[in-house]
Parts: C-alpha cells; structure tokens; sequence
C-alpha cells in the first residue's frame, strides 16, 4: 500500500478523487446529514401540527428548547421493546427461509452450463418487473378465503378433523410476502459468491477421499460464507423496516417497528419520538451487524 | 429573426396565461365527479389541476412538510381546525358565495370553525356498521348496536369475517361510543377502558382495514366492519353490479356515531382566490352538489341538492340520517400533542395484544 502510493502521479489522484467523490457526496448527503438530522429532532419537541416545536418562541408559555422526553417515553413502556423483539424475529425467520430456500438454488445456478446461467439469473430478476406493491396485492388473492390454495389447505385439514384457518390478514401471510419478495436479494450475492469457486478445489477434496457431504461441508459452504452474510444483511435490514406488507397483508397483530415509525410521522404526526424510534432501531441494526461480524470472523479462522 | 423572437414572446405569454388558470384542488381520491369538472372549466375556461390524499393525517403530514400553493383543499373538521390554528388557511369572502344560503344550517357554524370565516360543507361520511345483509339475517344477528362489534358473545358467530378501520381515532371513537363516552372523551381511564374493550374483541376481527374491506365485502369474504358510509355504498354497487346473491347494507348505532363533515377550504398560499370562490360557488349549486352524491353516496349538507338525487340514495337513512339519529352523530377534534402520543401507545398496545 505505502509504496504504491508514492508511486501516485497528480494526475492518478485526480482521478482517484474524481471517481470517489461523488458516490461518497452522494452517501454523505443522503445518508449522514439526514442521520445527523435525526439524532438533533430526536430531542425536540413535537410540533402542534406536526414538525418540530420552536428551539426558541417568544411566548415563554409555548414548548421549546431540547429535551429527553422522547427516550424517556421509549423507556417509560415495555412495549416498545417488545415490537423490535417481535421484528427481529419476523427478520430472521425471514432471512432464514430465504436462505434455506435460495442456496440450493443458486448452487444450481452456478452449476449449470455457462450459457444457460445468465438466463436462469434473468429469470430469477424478473419479478422486479412488476411493481413490488402490485405483487404484495396478487398474495391477497391467493391467500384469500376463496382461492384454490386456501381451499385446499383446509380440505386438507377438514380431513382430519381441524378447523378451517384463514391465511390472508396473518402473521403467516406477512411471512410468506417478506420471503417472496426479498428471496431474490438472497439469491443474486449467493449466485455470484459460488459461481467463482474454483471447482479443482472440489477435485482435490475428492482426490484426498471426502465425499459429497464432505466437500461442500468443508469446502463450499465456507467459501461461500461472505455471500450468505451479503444476502443476509440484503434480506434481514428491508425486512426490519418494512410496513407495507404488513399493512397489506397482516392481521389483528401484525405490527412492526416499520409501521410504528410510519405512523408516528403520519398519523401521530409525532417527529421527535419518529426519530428515536429510527435512532433505536439504527443502533439495533448496527449492534446486530458488529455482532454478526464477531462470529463470522470466529468462523473464517476455523475455516 | 425578430418576428420569431415575438412569436416565440408572444407563445410564452399565452402559455403563462394559460398557466394563470390553473386551479389547484386537493382532494380525497374519487371525491369528485369527472363530468362535474368538465362542466367547471367550460365555464371558467381554465384547468383543474388535482392532487389526491387518502386520509386527512397524510394530507395534514404533507402540508407540515411545507406542501403550498393548493388553491383548494377539502379537510375533514379536525383537520379543518388544525389548519386554521396553523394560520395555513384564508378567510373566505361570502359575498363571491351566494349559493351558500343552499346549505342546511344544521351543517354550519360548526364547532372546528365557528361562523364558517374558512370553511364551506361540501360533503360528510358517517362511520358505521355495514354488513352482508343475507349473511347476518341467517346468523340471526341484529346490527343496531356497537355490541356486534365488540361483544364475543356475537362475534363468536362471526369469527375471521369482521374487519375494523384502521384509525386510531375512528376505532377508539366506536369503543367509547358503546361505552357511553363521547367521541371526544380526552380521560386516559376511559381510553384504557376502550383498549380493553378493543383487545378483547380483536381475536375475532379478521383485520384492522382502511382500504380493502370494500373488495372484501364485495366478494363475500367479510361479512361485517366498522366502515365508511361511501365505501359500504360502494360495496353494494359492485356487488350488484358482480350480480352476487346479497346486498350490502349499514346502519347507524343506536348509541350513536362519527360524522365526519368534509369541508372546501383555500390554502392560504394559493394563487387564485378569485377562481377558487367560483369553485365553491359552483359545487355549493344543487345539481352539482348532487352529482357527487349519486356517484359515491356521501351525505349531502347542501338542500337544493336534494331534489336531484336518485330517491335510493336519498331516502337511506344511513346516508341521510333523520333528525333523531342526527343527535347522536359527533365530530372529531383534534387532539393535542400529549394525547396524539398517548393515544399511539395505547394503539401499540392493542396491536402487540
């Protein structure tokens, strides 16, 4: 690294700037001025109307100024710990499912013939084609009480001898959307980590007498773990933050931060406490990422 | 050369008369009739230029967020009310408004905005029972009362088929109705009565909806909700129009209900006052007035309207209730900000139950 930088030419380091510097502009003005925008509304008041009451009024009656309130109030009631428990659990059997479901796919992929793969991605992509709502909305119907599916389920069930459930408006239905909709996110980093395994290392592993288990136990699987926590975190953060599929599909009780943090900002219209909510949710993730990145390490050693 | 560069002056400046007559009107979705505009800007000889919300909070939300320059807007009376405490809205000047002796004086002067300085009716929803007619007489229930809702010993027979909106006011609004509260009751004791209320009737609910229960009704797959006047008549139309075996019907409970006024109002950073009071003008004219409730089956403050009504939509009690149901109806106020975040944890909880 230290000698090739003395190597730089003026004209290298230009480039070099030019080429970094408007993703980065482009990350700091959309990711950490409205960030830092967050944390400073996080300890204002609620405006009457929404917003944020005045740092200074000039009736002294008005509130104004900074406060704890918000945080407080997060503290102040279980429940709202309850509601990032809930999500981190409804993103995580997501993520899992997903997983489950995408690594035998995208091994496939990248088992196949050359030229059939660039195909079968497209095929996989395709979905992104029609809008992600229209999507959600086509679940209803074929979650609906009346579809072939909720027919058969319960025929099947009336078989022996239990009552008929109803899949639209419940957790089960949320689940199904959220893996539906993300499973391409855990497919295409899976896809493009396993393409570039060196298949001679499969050939040594079967030259030193490790069976089909054996070689992708030992030898797959842990060359591919970077793809599956680039596929994770795809899958697992959307899913935190979503409330549309929720709000769709979901039931009495289906609830997440996302559609808590939404409604604060338009229903409550309830800016501050919005973003705490946000805040929390921020550190979670981030806590959630460090300690993924702890036990990943831990793996790669052994690996 | 220069006569391009005065053609090309004086094609800007038809343009820009042009875009002088633009009316700015923001308004609920299918709030107003297609024909109904055509015939304003035939003669106006201008454009009316709409932008749509879905609930008063993402309109309210919207403007917070510094929206400006809608002409008209039309808020329900809360929403109306906390506009008019912003200072967003400009007085109206009665004397461009002589059609407003049409309304029914019942509808005026109302508590959000006392002698109408900022507000014209221009339509109102109530919020009640609407129910699959066919359905609920072979279940041998009776729809009278909030009790169908909220009380097991009813719901058991109607368990997954029940929806409820999703609003917090407008569900909390129901609950405090049955227990005997106004719709405006502010004392937490009674909200967490209400929540209890709520709670223990969600296991019956299908789903707390805003939007789909219309289609839901339609094909038969809810049987009962706590809805809008104009989505439970919406629901029938399609219903008959998909020739299904049963009607969609509703009914106001004897303990009373939400009415929810939606009034037009001006924005104060429109640019087109003048147009705009021929706007309202316009819809405060019978006939006008009249198309929009032919088409969505809203309530109707306006009287000259009546006559022009289709006789089924005009003599439903649950569209145009008679005096002493009228007694019974209430409409919101806007809560303050203490309450707006009492009210969401209660939501919260209720939803986490």
């Amino acid at each position: 690294m230290t000698d090739s930088g003395h190597k730089h030419t003026r004209a290298a380091r230009l480039a070099k700037y030019l080429m970094g510097g408007p993703p980065l502009l482009f990350l700091l003005l959309l990711f950490a001025v409205p960030s830092v925008i967050m944390v400073l509304a996080s300890f204002r008041y609620p405006g009457e109307f929404g917003g944020l009451a005045p740092l200074t009024a000039a009736d002294p009656n008005t509130l104004q100024g900074v406060t704890l309130e918000t945080y407080q109030f997060f503290f102040s009631d279980l429940i709202y710990i309850k509601v990032f428990i809930k999500s981190f659990f409804m993103a995580l059997a997501t993520t899992l499912i997903c997983l489950i479901m995408a690594y035998p796919l995208a091994l496939l992929i990248a088992l196949s013939p050359k030229k059939n793969r660039n195909l079968m991605v497209l095929m996989v992509i395709l979905p992104f084609a029609s809008n992600f709502l229209i999507r959600v909305y086509a679940w209803m119907i074929i979650l609906g009480p009346q579809s072939v599916l909720s027919q058969l389920v319960n025929n099947f069930l009336h078989l022996f001898g239990n009552a008929p459930v109803h899949l639209l408006f419940s957790p089960f239905a949320v689940l199904i959307a959220m893996v539906y909709v993300h499973l391409p996110f855990m497919v295409l980093p899976l896809y493009s980590n396993l393409e570039k395994h060196d298949p001679s290392l499969l050939d040594a592993a079967q030259d030193l007498g490790a069976n089909g288990w054996q070689r992708f136990w030992r030898v797959t699987f842990p060359l591919s773990l970077p793809g599956i926590f680039s596929g994770s975190a795809l899958v697992f953060i959307p899913v935190l933050g979503m409330f549309a599929i929720p709000d769709i599909l979901g039931g009495t009780g289906d609830m997440l931060i996302g559609n808590l943090i939404k409604e604060q900002f338009i229903g409550t219209r309830d800016w501050p406490f919005g973003s705490t909510l946000s805040i929390m949710l921020t550190i979670a993730v981030l806590l959630i990422a460090w300690l993924a990145a702890k036990l990943g390490g831990h793996r790669g050693h052994y690996a | 050369m220069i006569w391009r560069v005065l053609l090309l002056f004086i094609l800007l400046f038809i343009d820009a008369a042009h875009a002088d007559d633009v009316l700015h009107l923001y308004n609920w979705n299918n709030y107003i009739p297609a024909q109904t505009i055509a015939r304003f800007e035939a003669s106006c000889a201008c454009r009316v230029v709409q932008d749509y919300y879905s609930d008063n909070e993402e309109m309210l939300a919207k403007l917070a967020a510094g929206a400006s320059g809608y002409d008209l807007i039309v808020p329900t009376g809360n929403a109306v009310e906390s506009l008019i405490r912003q200072g967003a809205l400009r007085p109206l000047d009665k004397n461009l408004l002589p059609n407003l002796h049409n309304i029914d004086p019942a509808y005026l002067n109302a508590a959000f905005d006392p002698s109408n300085r900022y507000s014209v009716p221009y339509a109102y929803t109530l919020t009640l029972i609407g129910y699959n007619r066919e359905k609920i007489r072979e279940l041998d229930l009776t729809t009278d009362s909030w009790a169908i809702i909220f009380e097991p010993i009813y719901l058991k027979k109607l368990k997954g088929r029940v929806t409820v909106l999703d609003s917090q006011r407008e569900l909390l609004a129901a609950a405090l109705k049955y227990l005997g509260y106004s719709v405006n009751d502010v004392d937490e004791v009674h909200w967490k009565q209400a929540r209890d209320l709520i709670i223990r009737a969600k296991p019956y609910w299908a789903a707390f909806n805003a939007s789909s229960y219309i289609k839901e009704l339609t094909v038969g797959n809810i049987w009962l909700v706590h809805g809008y006047s104009n989505d439970i008549f919406q629901a029938d139309l399609d219903a008959q129009k998909a020739n299904r075996k049963f009607r969609i019907v509703s009914s106001i409970p004897k303990e009373g209900a939400v009415m929810a006024l939606d009034s037009m109002v001006l924005q104060k950073t429109g640019s087109h006052p003048d147009l705009s009071h021929r706007f309202i003008n316009f819809m405060l004219d019978g006939r006008n007035s009249a198309e929009l409730t032919n088409l969505i089956g809203s309530g109707n403050p306006n009287r000259d309207a009546l006559q022009y009504i289709r006789p089924e939509i005009s003599q439903n009690p649950a569209v145009f209730p008679n005096r002493a149901q009228q007694v019974r109806l209430e409409m919101l106020h806007d809560l303050n900000r203490h309450q707006r975040r009492i009210l969401s944890r209660i939501w919260t909880q209720i939803k986490l139950k």
